[in-house]
């Protein structure tokens, strides 16, 4: 079940959840979403630990079949959506001598052919990614010895090596201390503005959302709930939410 | 130093031996990494054992079939059964590893012992199976001809072909498999890729020096360059370099002081990754 918000209308809208329930075989978790997230906008995923954040995620990546309905993305022609997936860098297996290079070079894979090398003009885009990223200085250096901060910086840099339509951030500020969490929110806003690309961000940190997304996802209770951050985050609307879930 | 003239000569009697020794102490590293850092080190200690319970049980072929076969078709025979056992094992064994239930450790620790002692079994009573073949398994380099030679340089440089051309999609789908099936990567087509390679290797690889050595050099090598490697290609280059010279060394020590060269090889493997690690130890990497 899902309840957008009345006040909000999608005039563009990028990817759309139509009827669409997830969940594993014989266990949905959420069912019938059904919205629509606007191209170019800065979309939260907000929900509790077993919300469904995952699931979802993985149905919208295509890691995991929807039980039932579509998620439909609205490109020229049907071109398959580029996706710059930016995981959580604690999932990453500090056992690969993998430096921020090599790491960030990963984005362009989907573009070269296997068994062809990586073309100097996709190496030369890599140094422009990570220097957008400002992530230059750790190039060089070994990735699984960053600082938490450090590595999403080289992960946001692999994402957008991948010149995708989507930036999709799984929990980016897990393992972050408080101030770089702000540091890379900050600048991962900054990202959505200059490159207006859509951007998804999973996270479970409600003054994150408050302050930098546009839209909210919330799924709590089973119920879906979408909505501009400012209608669906005021205190009046949260109590609701709550006291619904108390009666 | 007269030793190590006689093994450099083109003359020597064993150097088919010492060819493939170092071939499979080069190649052998090189599907090793991919075994260290999925940490399916334990996959890497069953197989082996594995692939020389299908030698064992192609040598038995004729024997519950009732047919003889010549010395050929035999090598053969153990060819097919090796490379199957393997291939098949290392299958199963990677989706009950990705599948995560139970206890993987105690499931390959069964495989490992039963494999080994089942090998053991069934060639101590097969009348036709060499005498050779359980000095094999025990860890004995036993002469080896020129066609087993060509066979096992045919099969590594498939290998090291198949690693060098798709380098980068092994490593993408090892490290980050969520990230490259967003990037459209058949995952599990590259997954059966990289376990056909390490089969082959390590059925190659058991074929002329036996389990002991084959996993010694899965292994060892690659932690050893691990301890200082700061890149891939580091890991990689260090590691093939460690087994294949360890082989060389090793052959002309057990040679020296006629040892057995497979635990020669393997306790020189252990010394040198004692050495560097306590090295390491002392004086740390820098980082950059």
């Amino acid at each position: 079940m899902n309840i957008s918000l009345s006040k909000h209308v999608c005039s563009e809208p990028f990817i759309t959840f139509d009827n669409l329930s997830i969940g594993y075989i014989g266990q949905p978790i959420l069912s019938d979403i059904s919205l629509s997230i606007c191209r170019t906008s800065f979309t939260a995923i907000l929900g509790a630990n077993g919300s469904g954040k995952s699931t979802l995620l993985k149905t919208l990546l295509g890691l995991q079949p929807p039980i039932s309905g579509y998620v439909r993305f609205s490109t020229p022609d049907n071109v398959p959506v580029v996706f710059g997936y930016v995981p959580q860098a604690v999932r990453l297996d500090p056992l690969y001598p993998l430096t921020g290079f090599d790491v960030v070079l990963m984005g362009a894979y989907g573009r070269v052919k296997p068994g062809r090398v990586v073309p100097r003009e996709e190496r030369f885009f890599i140094k422009e990614c990570l220097r957008a990223a400002m992530a230059e200085e750790f190039a060089q250096k070994k990735f699984s010895e960053l600082s938490g901060g450090q590595k999403q910086r080289v992960l946001i840099a692999r994402a957008l090596a991948t010149r995708p339509d989507v930036l999709v951030l799984d929990e980016p500020t897990a393992g972050v201390d408080a101030q770089a969490t702000h540091a890379l929110l900050e600048f991962i806003s900054q990202i959505h503005r200059e490159r207006k690309l859509t951007t998804l961000l999973v996270t479970h940190d409600l003054e994150l959302v408050r302050k930098h997304a546009q839209h909210v996802i919330w799924l709590h209770g089973g119920k879906v709930l979408y909505g501009t951050t400012s209608e669906l985050l005021s205190p009046e609307h949260i109590r609701e939410i709550f006291e619904m879930e108390i009666s | 130093m007269d030793t190590l003239h006689q093994i450099l000569s083109f003359n020597f009697l064993l150097r088919n031996s010492v060819y493939t020794s170092m071939l499979i102490g080069f190649a052998c590293p090189l599907v090793g990494v991919f075994l260290v850092l999925r940490r399916l080190v334990f996959v890497g200690v069953a197989l082996p054992q594995i692939s020389s319970t299908g030698i064992a049980v192609s040598l038995s072929l004729p024997l519950w079939l009732g047919f003889q076969v010549t010395p050929q078709r035999e090598h053969a025979l153990v060819f097919i059964g090796s490379t199957l056992f393997s291939v098949v094992a290392i299958l199963v064994l990677a989706f009950l590893e990705r599948r995560g239930r139970g206890l993987p450790e105690g499931r390959l620790g069964t495989v490992y012992v039963v494999a080994a002692a089942v090998s053991i079994l069934l060639l101590s009573k097969n009348r036709y199976a060499e005498l050779g073949w359980l000095d094999l398994l025990k860890g004995e380099v036993i002469t080896i001809s020129n066609f087993d030679l060509v066979l096992t340089a045919a099969a590594l440089a498939l290998v090291l072909a198949m690693l060098s051309l798709f380098r980068k999609e092994l490593l993408l789908v090892s490290y980050d498999r969520v990230f490259a099936i967003t990037l459209g990567k058949h995952v599990v087509l590259w997954d059966m890729l990289l376990y056909l390679l390490i089969g082959l290797t390590v059925s190659m690889a058991v074929l002329s020096v036996g389990p002991l050595i084959a996993f010694g050099f899965l292994l060892i090598p690659v932690l050893t360059a691990q301890t200082f490697a700061r890149n891939m290609r580091q890991l990689t280059i260090f590691a093939s370099l460690f087994g294949g010279v360890a082989a060389f060394v090793g052959f002309w020590l057990a040679y020296q002081w006629d040892f057995p060269v497979g635990p020669t090889d393997v306790a020189l493997l252990g010394f040198i990754y004692g050495a560097v690690f306590l090295m390491r130890k002392i004086w740390p990497v820098q980082k950059v």
